[in-house]
């Protein structure tokens, strides 16, 4: 197997002492469109962190009279209900004689809600759900899969029982299943609602693919040199994983997680369908599965918008995620 | 391999064990007790209490014996039964006791469970023994019996659950296979004419298009499918229509589904077509001379078969269990409809018993992709 | 290793070949799938000249079983299989009891204790295997003593006791007695009960407790009450929810869940005729067409079931559908808003509209036991003051409905029409946060975040809990919505462990002692009071209009309950739904009928023109593309 050929620039000689990240960085930058998909990540990211940041500056000092931006206040209604978009228009707000003039750039919804503003909101709702979910799910695989895959014995088989267990009840049942269950139930004290019972079930769900990812590599790395110099030298079996064999398949965690981000956003779209995600807050999800009924009096632009946006950010996980893969690991498959 | 066969059938018992685990904890530890939900609107409590007693959610978790509804227990009213105890047993001599009897027999003795007294006299002479009287049971043991018998009892409707999902497999196959067969067909098509022409423009566009594909959520797909396909230009049904066959109520939602998923069949199948096309015996195959199209047919997708079979059967069982969306938008009566409807009622009856069956599916599926991988690979040894 | 580019023409010969004996096989597998599916073989007999009523089904049915039925939907299907003592008169408003299985209205002692009522003789029930050569028997008397003994079985787990409780001489103890049985059917059934007796096959006695005016209204015209065989019930066993044996015009062919349902004529069904008399202005209705004529008319009648209403509203534009309500999102495809009448397209499809009020209220409930609503009526009515009613119709309801001013709704005997004045369900922002004043003193403090259940997850329940929470936040009042489907909502809200709901009720009897029972400290949660509303003068007088036969004094004391209750603010009531039907041209003799679900019988198709539509809609769609 002579895979390097292929996927590298053949001119391009190997130079000594290059670590496998920065090797892989610069392969990375190479790949221009790679690059573009990874800023429209972060334009994602950087907007849905910019919204946690404002709703937070509103908590603290709401009262002092930080408004916060406007753009970001996506339960204020700015026009009539179901305002055709791209149009300017006359309305007359409920608490008000006055009409005003206005202009929207995606159309109301039923309370005259801006269509825009809610799906810049929405970003904020789904990445949290895909984010913590994904962190949740690295935080069971990752430590189960080197535990697993490091002490072999009972505790492996143990570890592979279960998410043999877990892997072999279909995944739509078993996430639809923890949904309903976490779903309004009480937990250490604490009341599980909206998008927490939303990623809990996606995150506890979703960490067997990592889980026995990481335990073949660990398998494999394990009785490398590194590793035996580390135990000769007195190191900790959890110093040993922690310190030594993890960094090593760090990249394999990376992948994993760009790729299976995307699954989790459209997992939501999915749960909101079933009535089972987000409810108070706009969503991608539920802004489509409001627009399902919507769409029959003519209301398009908010399916449009939140398919769009879902769209997006899909692609640029999608390109980038594989650009990453082809870059770091040449030699790694994933499904 | 015989003896392969039969490990791997025993290291089925502990796995199917963890299922019945697992669904045991979602659906009778979490998920709990529906009683007052089965009850309806105006409910009295002693209709509760019963439905509970009936449905066995009184029953203890794990390890116990059965009990009584609260509202049964009454102080005895027959003279038959004194609420005496002898205190040395003996006689064997058993009776026959109505319903109301036993009760008050069982339910003294559970009184006298500190002092492991359980035998009782009746006024004329006789002893009761009500230790034997008592079942031992609970939720956890029925839960099991349940899966094993496969007998899954009724659902809250009081329906039977082996015949619902029977009945919704006939659909839900009619679903999923022709869209399984036909995103199989034409992912595979499209990935060796991807893997034939790598690098070039057409590959690329190719790759975009998958990725696009993938990139749009399924809700959205379907919603527009029904709206503008179906509506709009009147070409397929809008709704499944138990008038017409099967056939013509399922092919937009087939479309649909073949289309949806045609981005993650390719890219799948084209890694795989890549990784045996940058081998050897291709180059070697090449070097012979041999013609492009035999090298693809003869050697390229050969080797390939490997996984794609693999695959193919991993994936069977879950045709079985049919397309929740779709089955759902174009109310095609299948499993994933089913298990819809179980979640929005909160029939844990239901799911409980779909996750066993799909499970033990799974599992056995997945042992048949072991055989069937040695089968077409020699080099497999069955250790 | 590229070189071969040339060959790409033979390349994709060969793939074309292997391409052709996989669809092959795909061709064969897919048959096979398509077989197994068995719904293929059903026929609802499209463009035949058999008269098919069509219709939807919004909801999973439970069961067919005539004795745990609740919900309109199975009753629509239950009303035309089983059948009852008494029912609504078709044509006749204010709806009138005429007999149905019952030869006349029931003879009543002078102490309105002691009903004794005739029975047709001949009536048979349906054929069936449970019956002895399949031949249906012979209703008696003993039938129906059957079935209200069954429903008061306690090991029959059903959900209908509820409205038989205390009313019946010895039911009560008949149910106590049922308590040592282990299964349903172990019950002896010929165990007497005092108060209800079969003189001989055609005389059925009922002796009352107390008396109970609605006796007629709630019970002998509830499915219900509706005779089972005790054949079918031994024979099924559990199965009977979806083996119903009745007597009435039709009986069950199929019934595929979560898919359809069929009913065909019921060979064994008495000579009945359409009604002769109606209403002034029936007959120029065409509703009086057919006086005279044996029913039923339709020789079968289809639901078929869709959960959503969009794909409803898409077959019933193409007339696969006889009959459907207009989904909010169509409202204005199909109604214009100038004249609240149909748009010409629907006119040009021959499309007719029909309203109604709906016997409905709903709400928004406080629970009277929370710490925080129960003691504090400045809140509870500043929470209504801010409720825009109209708003709230127009924005969801297209203005289909009534703001609610009191609960009792329109088309109810003692409906007052002069509600309004009182002021109840005003929307007045200024007075609401005056009073939000005076409930933050009795609070000691400013209110904390209130919480409200809504049952349902979908666009509807999320787009109304935001407007609710929207009009409280106006007076300062935090609202979290929980979004709970049905089975958790009921459950929840049985066991009082919600501080706000949203519900409604829609009455079954013209009488309004249901609306009112809904307030007596006696039916609690999980019985009918679900606001655990008590008030010891409204109990004292609700027991005595309890007993009170119809008369204007009744009347009188129902009205003051009725405004006893507003004055508590209890709950925001919110509206009376109007109901708007639209249905086909060849759609016949339908009435709207707000309390009977046994109207199907009546109805008649004109097979003719329901089967030219297809051929009209092509021409009106021509027509547009010409206008165009």
């Amino acid at each position: 197997m002579n895979n390097q050929e292929v996927t590298t620039d053949m001119t391009q000689k190997p130079v000594k002492g290059r670590s496998l990240w920065s090797d892989g960085i610069r392969r990375l930058r190479k790949r221009k469109f790679a690059m573009v998909c990874l800023v429209i990540v972060l334009i994602y990211f950087a907007l849905a962190g910019a919204i946690y940041i404002d709703e937070v500056l509103q908590d603290k000092f709401g009262e002092k009279g930080y408004e916060g931006i406007s753009l970001f206040q996506w339960n204020e209604s700015i026009g009539p209900s179901y305002q055709k978009p791209w149009l300017d228009y006359e309305w007359t707000p409920e608490d008000s004689e006055m009409s005003q003039e206005g202009w929207t750039f995606f159309g109301t919804d039923f309370l005259g809600r801006s269509t825009w503003r809610r799906t810049l909101y929405g970003a904020k709702t789904s990445l949290t759900v895909a984010l913590c979910a994904s962190i949740i799910s690295l935080l069971i695989g990752v430590p189960l899969g080197a535990i697993a895959g490091y002490f072999r014995g009972w505790v492996d088989d143990v570890i592979v029982w279960f998410y043999t267990t877990l892997g072999t009840i279909p995944y739509i049942l078993l996430l639809m299943a923890f949904a309903v269950v976490l779903k309004d139930a009480t937990l250490f004290g604490h009341e599980i609602k909206g998008a927490t019972s939303v990623y809990l079930a996606m995150g506890l769900t979703s960490w067997v693919g990592i889980c026995r990812l990481i335990r073949g590599e660990i398998i494999k790395r394990k009785e490398s040199e590194y590793v035996l110099a580390a135990r000769a030298l007195g190191c900790s079996n959890g110093r040993i994983i922690f310190k030594h064999l993890l960094p090593n398949v760090f990249h394999i965690i990376i992948i994993n997680f760009s790729l299976r981000f995307v699954g989790f956003i459209h997992a939501e779209v999915i749960l909101s369908f079933l009535g089972l995600g987000e409810t108070d807050r706009p969503s991608w999800g539920g802004m489509i599965d409001a627009a399902r009924t919507e769409l029959a009096r003519g209301v398009w632009w908010e399916m449009t918008a939140a398919t769009v946006a879902i769209f997006f950010i899909s692609l640029a996980l999608n390109i980038f995620g594989d650009a990453l893969r082809d870059c770091l690991d040449p030699k790694l498959r994933t499904d | 391999m015989t003896a392969y066969i039969i490990r791997r059938l025993l290291y089925m018992i502990p796995i199917v064990f963890g299922v019945l685990l697992v669904t045991f904890c979602l659906f009778t530890l979490v998920g709990g007790d529906i009683s007052v939900q089965i009850a309806g609107k105006n409910a009295d409590a002693e209709t509760i209490a019963e439905i509970r007693h009936e449905y066995g959610f009184d029953k203890p978790l794990f390890v116990g014996y059965e009990p009584l509804v609260d509202d049964q227990w009454k102080e005895p009213t027959d003279p038959n039964v004194l609420a005496s105890y002898i205190e040395s047993p003996d006689g064997d001599d058993t009776i026959i006791l109505n319903d109301y009897q036993r009760i008050v027999a069982i339910e003294n003795a559970k009184r006298q469970w500190l002092g492991g007294l359980f035998k009782q006299r009746l006024s004329d002479g006789r002893i009761l023994d009500a230790w034997s009287m008592l079942d031992f049971n609970s939720q956890f043991l029925s839960h099991f019996k349940k899966a094993v018998t496969f007998n899954f009892g009724r659902d809250r409707e009081r329906q039977k659950i082996s015949e619902k999902l029977l009945q919704g497999v006939g659909p839900s196959l009619a679903l999923t296979v022709p869209m399984f067969i036909g995103s199989l067909i034409i992912s595979i098509s499209l990935s060796l004419i991807v893997a034939f022409i790598r690098g070039s423009v057409g590959d690329f566009v190719i790759v975009v298009v998958c990725v696009i594909l993938m990139s749009i959520p399924y809700l959205s797909y379907i919603i527009f499918g029904q709206l503008f396909f179906a509506y709009e230009l009147d070409w397929f049904p809008i709704y499944y229509d138990p008038s017409r066959p099967m056939a013509v109520s399922v092919v937009l939602p087939i479309l649909i589904g073949i289309i949806a998923g045609l981005g993650v069949g390719v890219r799948f199948y084209r890694t795989i077509m890549l990784d045996e096309i940058r081998s050897d015996y291709v180059r070697t195959a090449f070097a012979k001379g041999l013609t492009t199209p035999k090298v693809l047919f003869k050697h390229v997708l050969k080797n390939a078969m490997i996984p794609i079979v693999t695959n193919v059967v991993l994936s069977l069982p879950r045709l079985v269990l049919g397309s929740l969306l779709l089955e759902r938008f174009f109310g095609i009566p299948g499993l994933g409809y089913l298990m819809i409807e179980a979640i929005n009622s909160r029939d844990f009856f239901v799911l409980n018993a779909m996750t066993f069956m799909m499970a033990l599916l799974i599992v056995i599926f997945t042992l048949v992709a072991d055989i069937c991988y040695g089968w077409v690979d020699p080099r497999v040894k069955f250790e | 290793m590229l070189k071969s580019e040339n060959n790409t023409g033979r390349l994709f010969d060969t793939m074309k070949q292997g391409v052709k004996q996989i669809g092959w096989l795909a061709v064969c597998l897919c048959g096979i799938a398509l077989s197994m599916s068995g719904c293929s073989k059903t026929d609802t007999g499209d463009n035949t000249d058999e008269m098919i009523l069509r219709r939807r089904m919004p909801t999973k049915l439970q069961t067919l079983d005539a004795g745990n039925m609740r919900g309109v939907y199975s009753m629509e299907v239950g009303g035309q299989i089983y059948e009852t003592l008494y029912t609504y008169h078709l044509l006749k408003r204010p709806y009138e009891i005429t007999p149905l299985l019952a030869e006349a209205l029931p003879h009543v002692s002078a102490d309105n204790l002691t009903y004794t009522i005739r029975i047709k003789q001949g009536v048979r029930f349906q054929n069936d295997p449970c019956f002895e050569g399949g031949q249906g028997r012979e209703l008696t008397a003993d039938d129906f003593v059957y079935a209200l003994k069954r429903v008061a079985n306690i090991k029959y787990l059903n959900q209908n006791w509820s409205g038989l409780k205390d009313k019946i001489v010895g039911l009560d103890d008949f149910r106590e007695y049922t308590k040592q049985f282990k299964k349903e059917l172990d019950v002896d059934y010929s165990r007497e009960v005092e108060g209800l007796k079969a003189l001989d096959d055609y005389t059925l006695r009922i002796k009352l407790i107390q008396p109970w005016p609605q006796l007629v209204e709630s019970v002998l015209t509830d499915i219900l009450s509706s005779p089972v065989p005790h054949e079918a019930v031994e024979h099924y066993g559990f199965d009977i929810i979806r083996h119903p044996v009745g007597t009435g015009p039709y009986r069950l062919k199929t019934w595929r869940r979560g898919c359809y349902i069929e009913l065909v004529r019921n060979e064994n069904w008495r000579n009945e005729l359409y009604p002769a008399e109606g209403q002034p202005g029936d007959e120029a209705a065409g509703l009086l067409d057919d006086a005279g004529s044996p029913v039923p008319f339709a020789d079968r009648i289809i639901w078929r079931v869709i959960l959503e209403d969009q794909p409803a509203w898409m077959l019933f534009m193409r007339g696969e559908l006889d009959a459907t309500g207009i989904p909010k999102d169509n409202f204005g495809e199909a109604i214009s808003q100038q004249n609240m009448d149909l748009t010409d397209e629907m006119r040009a499809r021959g499309i007719v509209l029909k309203s109604f009020d709906d016997p409905s209220v709903f709400w928004i409930g406080f629970n009277m036991a929370d710490p925080v609503l129960g003691k504090n009526k400045p809140l509870r009515k500043a929470l209504s003051r801010t409720i825009d009613r109209e708003r709230f119709i127009d924005l969801f309801f297209n203005g289909r409905g009534h703001v609610a001013h009191g609960f009792v709704a329109p088309g109810l005997d003692s409906y007052d029409l002069e509600i309004a004045r009182f002021g109840y369900s005003k929307y007045d922002l200024q007075e609401a946060r005056e009073l939000m004043v005076e409930a933050e003193a009795i609070n000691d403090g400013p209110i904390g975040p209130l919480k409200l259940g809504m049952p349902g997850t979908d666009t509807f329940s999320k787009q109304y809990g935001q407007f609710v929470q929207r009009q409280f936040e106006k007076v300062g009042v935090m609202l979290e919505v929980d979004y709970m489907d049905w089975p958790t909502y009921m459950a929840e809200l049985n066991k009082g462990q919600l501080q706000l709901f949203c519900s409604g009720v829609s009455a079954g009897a013209p009488d309004a002692i249901d609306f009112l029972g809904m307030f007596a400290t006696k039916y609690f949660s999980p019985g009918g009071n679900k606001f655990y509303y008590s008030n010891p003068e409204f109990d004292e007088l609700f027991d005595k209009a309890e007993v009170m036969l119809t008369s204007p004094e009744r009347m009188e004391l129902y009205r003051k309950l009725e405004r006893m209750v507003m004055e508590d603010y209890p709950a925001i009531f919110t509206t009376h739904r109007v109901s708007y039907v639209l249905h086909h041209s060849w759609y016949k003799n339908y009435k709207p009928h707000v309390f009977s679900h046994r109207t199907s019988k009546y109805r008649k198709v004109d097979v003719q023109e329901r089967n030219g539509y297809k051929q009209r809609l092509k021409e009106l769609k021509m027509q547009e593309k010409m206008a165009k």
